[in-house]
């Protein structure tokens, strides 16, 4: 695995300056019922295709931003940060 | 023949001293003094010499300069460098493991899949193989430093891999559009096949000349690309970099566009003997008289189309006996050496046979990059095809060059005509093994191993193809090839590890405890004192005997610069704050600390630590020694994209702590400031300001050993400064430095929890024993849901405290036993002074989780009684911390 990625802040880096935070996913209202927490907590879409996830990048500007990355091929489409929407 | 470039040196060959010249290669250096055999195979140990002469075939494998297994054909040679055979005892010349070859009838290819069956059968034979087995052996240390490994990263426009004249002319063409160029080459010198063509030497400099004049155009030599990773990564190792005292360097190089011109390479052709010492291929033959000036035998018989080659012969005083056609040789004639070739028509003696064989492109560095490889049955070559668009292929590699119709290639069955010399397997071989079923190309390999040894194929891969198409009747294409992998050449993995650096993090006060006589211990990166000597004694049970007495008797202090550190400010920080942690902070007032923990959302406890408040929007938190990047990754993920002003900073590194502890803590700090620490002012949990001996530091009344201290954070450079003053005034008190290991057993006799130790991934606070911890009263909080949850389905295991009633201590992870069924486990267990036996943290069934519970705790494969306590085994009221 040695992708680039986009860092928004800093522009394309090695993927091992990167922490992976997982699939981007909604957390539940408070009051949600077991069976959605449950799916939360435990369950993941898990896409072999483009998928919205988080990246921190700890070898650099330390800041958590999102992206749209294809599984399959590792092709990073964008980046941006959560208060940015994206573009697509 | 002109005579060999460079000054004469020296080398020395199984401790014999060989004269060589600057620009031989081990082989060429040792072949020309005489040496004939250079190697014994890995199965058979029969005698194999020069093959290929360009670094594709096994033959030729020494040990050279104590490293194992080097293609000795293509490793330059130095001034005292030492070689050494291997995989042959006593010698290469009479190796008792040929004896092997007698009983070939016993080893077809796979035959151990078939014997050793019987477990007491394979656990007899296993050692003795292993210890037969094998090529290489590595060196044993001897006191001399291991050699230097070093990593480079690096990026380019455009990088060409192959420096022979197709490369250099595409690096050239790249070279004009000004971007940065780099080329990557194999061998010492530029030029490629121009190297060992007949009066190709000049146009290679001259080409080189051309390329190493341009300013943007870099040459790595003696540099092997090894894989095309994603991303456009290369893997290249170059060995003994110019300047460099490392003896490979492991080069991450990042590329917009690549071109690959790694050429083609010749591969022998399959008949019986054809391994045999003496037989070479023609490009070998060309490389030893072109690029050494070595002379590669007396009488040659050359199979196969003989032009240029035969003129190569004859310039180098080589007598041409004859020129057979492939498809005339029966065998190669001879025992230890090549005496001659026996074809349908008679024997011709010959001490060296010169086999032109077919050309196969070079191809897998394009394989890693997608493409694929087709069969042209015109050409008799996979071509790569369908390249992704930022590789090119030019040159050899193509595939171009190769004549448009060729005759079929012919392989013989007869004994003994060996297809993969790596792993000493025959076309008689791969015929027996696809008559068993494996007549699928990928089973066929990994049942015999062909193509699975030192070359990974590279001589092998066409002619097994070629067989199994033969035998199941399928085309060529069909049959298709196996995957290629990186890394190809291989290796080292000392070339992979890099530098030997290992990373220390050490406190302010490190060289202080250095001299107090601290024993050191690894947490983590962190080195930190595990207990200190005293001065009659360094036996670690002693030391932390004194060490704990001086604690609950008098005063101790205990370096905790380790503990993570964050300033949380802004006025969202104590809404961040009150959503991260279980407990409410918004409502902490300023001059106050509480401890709390962080939770995920599934309830599982995943640090804590304590908070201060400092003013309205300022925070002090401390996390547990080691997690402080995640919690500080943690609280920015929560706080991403909600808008909030809140600032999350790491100061750690800023910040030096210490714990003073004691009954005479307050005694021995008094005089150290103006800060009034009588218990009405600073009662316990308040966190003030002050000034302690000039310094400005937060003192926090905590208690985690379970006497009356003060947690003091300050300046990390005043570190030493501080530690000094409390010592020296402390020594009034009897203060005793303390280590890690008592304050373990300290900390335990109070049941503090150690996240990460006495809880794992399954924890939640409920069952943690901190109920208290989770304010369900609070808006939404991370895991509040999930403990909700918890909460109305009831505990399963529960943490508690247990003491032993039989004079033995549990070692940490001992496993809790209940009416002899393992039901739990102990998390942390240590002899505990103030009860006289030992104690510790378990994890039980809720049913046995009643105080006075019997429990057994599993220690050296006996039950052990032991008793749940519940309440804290010191000073249970709590008096003493608060104190």
């Amino acid at each position: 695995m040695s992708f680039l990625v986009r860092c928004p802040n800093c522009g394309e880096r090695g993927v091992y300056e990167f922490r992976f935070g997982g699939e981007a996913r909604p957390r539940p209202m408070p009051q949600a019922g077991d069976a959605e927490w449950l799916t939360y907590n435990y369950v993941r879409q898990n896409e072999a295709g483009v998928q919205k996830e988080w990246w921190y990048h700890r070898a650099g500007c330390g800041q958590w931003f999102l992206a749209r990355r294809n599984t399959v091929t590792n092709d990073v489409l964008e980046t941006f940060f959560p208060e940015e929407q994206s573009h697509q | 023949m002109s005579p060999p470039q460079g000054n004469q040196i020296t080398i020395f060959f199984n401790g014999k001293l060989v004269p060589a010249y600057e620009s031989d290669t081990v082989a060429s250096a040792l072949y020309r003094n005489g040496v004939r055999i250079f190697s014994r195979s890995f199965k058979y140990h029969r005698p194999r010499g020069l093959l290929c002469v360009g670094g594709n075939c096994p033959n030729c494998l020494m040990n050279v300069d104590g490293v194992p297994t080097v293609r000795a054909c293509i490793t330059p040679v130095h001034q005292d460098q030492q070689v050494k055979h291997q995989n042959a005892y006593p010698s290469l010349e009479r190796d008792y493991l040929a004896i092997a070859q007698r009983f070939d009838w016993l080893m077809p290819v796979g035959f151990y899949y078939k014997t050793f069956t019987h477990p007491r059968v394979w656990h007899f034979v296993e050692p003795r193989i292993r210890k037969v087995a094998g090529l290489g052996v590595l060196p044993e240390p001897d006191g001399q430093p291991a050699p230097e490994y070093d990593h480079a990263f690096a990026q380019a426009d455009v990088v060409v891999i192959g420096g022979g004249p197709a490369g250099m002319e595409a690096a050239v063409e790249s070279a004009r559009s000004g971007g940065q160029i780099t080329l990557i080459d194999e061998r010492p010198e530029l030029g490629g096949h121009l190297r060992y063509e007949r009066a190709g030497a000049d146009k290679a400099r001259e080409l080189a000349q051309r390329l190493k004049a341009l300013p943007n155009v870099e040459v790595l030599s003696n540099a092997s690309c090894f894989g095309l990773y994603e991303g456009k990564l290369l893997g290249i190792v170059q060995r003994r970099p110019f300047g460099s005292p490392v003896r490979e360097r492991l080069i991450h190089l990042r590329a917009k566009h690549i071109v690959v011109a790694t050429g083609m390479y010749e591969i022998p052709r399959v008949f019986q003997n054809n391994d045999l010492v003496g037989v070479m291929l023609r490009t070998g033959v060309q490389r030893l008289i072109h690029q050494h000036a070595v002379k590669p035998g007396n009488r040659a018989v050359v199979v196969g189309p003989g032009d240029p080659v035969v003129e190569d012969l004859r310039s180098a005083g080589v007598e041409v006996a004859a020129v057979v056609d492939v498809a005339d040789v029966l065998a190669a004639v001879g025992k230890l050496r090549v005496t001659g070739v026996r074809t349908k028509t008679g024997v011709i003696a010959c001490d060296l046979i010169v086999v032109c064989g077919e050309r196969v492109p070079h191809a897998g560095l394009l394989s890693q990059a997608g493409a694929k490889l087709e069969w042209d049955e015109g050409r008799g070559a996979f071509i790569p095809t369908g390249l992704p668009s930022h590789v090119a292929a030019v040159g050899e590699v193509t595939g171009e060059s190769l004549a448009a119709s060729r005759s079929p290639t012919h392989y013989s069955s007869a004994k003994k005509s060996f297809v993969c010399y790596c792993e000493d397997v025959t076309s008689a071989d791969l015929e027996y093994a696809i008559d068993e079923g494996f007549d699928h190309i990928e089973t066929l390999k990994r049942y015999t191993t062909v193509t699975m040894g030192p070359c990974q194929g590279r001589m092998c891969a066409l002619p097994s193809i070629g067989i199994c198409a033969r035998q199941t009747g399928r085309s060529m294409g069909d049959t298709g090839t196996t995957t290629s992998r990186p890394p190809n050449p291989s290796v080292s993995l000392g070339a992979l590890a890099g530098p030997r650096h290992h990373p220390v993090k050490r406190t302010p006060m490190h060289y202080e405890h250095d001299a107090l006589g601290a024993v050191w211990m690894d947490l983590g990166e962190w080195k930190r004192p595990r207990y200190y000597k005293q001065q009659d004694t360094s036996e670690e049970k002693a030391c932390v005997e004194r060490e704990y007495r001086a604690v609950r008797e008098r005063v101790g202090i205990i370096d905790v610069s380790t503990l993570g550190k964050l300033l949380v400010t802004g006025k969202d920080a104590p809404q961040l704050l009150d959503r991260i942690y279980t407990n409410r902070l918004s409502n902490l007032r300023e001059g106050w600390a509480r401890y709390s923990v962080v939770c995920d959302d599934s309830g599982i406890i995943l640090d804590d630590g304590t908070v201060s408040r400092l003013s309205a929007d300022e925070f002090f938190v401390t996390t547990t020694t080691g997690n402080i990047d995640f919690v500080k990754q943690w609280m920015e993920w929560w706080a991403a994209g909600t808008g909030w002003c809140v600032h999350v900073t790491n100061v750690t590194g800023g910040f030096a702590a210490v714990n003073v502890a004691g009954p005479h803590a307050r005694d021995l700090l008094k005089h150290l400031t103006d800060c009034d620490l009588s218990i009405e002012t600073f009662p316990y949990m308040a966190a003030r300001r002050a000034n302690v001996v000039g310094i400005d530091c937060l003192l926090m009344r905590l208690g985690f050993v379970g006497e009356t201290g003060w947690e003091i954070h300050y300046p990390a450079e005043n570190g030493a400064a501080l530690w000094d003053e409390i010592v020296r005034h402390g020594k009034e008190f009897g203060l005793q430095p303390f280590g890690v290991e008592t304050q373990r057993i300290l900390r335990l006799e109070k049941k503090h929890v150690i996240v990460g130790v006495d809880t794992d991934a399954l924890s939640n606070p409920l069952e943690a024993d901190m109920a208290w911890i989770a304010k369900l009263d609070k808006d939404d909080f991370i895991g509040k849901a999930a403990i909700v949850r918890a909460q109305a389905r009831g505990m399963r295991d529960k943490l508690v405290g247990f003491v032993m009633q039989d004079a033995l201590i549990p070692e940490d992870g001992s496993a809790i036993m209940l009416d002899g069924k393992p039901v739990g486990r102990v998390t942390s267990a240590r002899f505990s002074p103030v009860r006289g036996t030992a104690v510790g943290l378990a994890w039980v069934p809720v049913e046995a989780a009643a105080d006075g519970h019997q429990i057994q705790v599993h220690i050296n494969g006996q039950a052990a009684r032991a008793q749940v306590v519940l309440e804290q085994f010191y000073d249970a009221q709590g008096k003493r911390l608060k104190m």
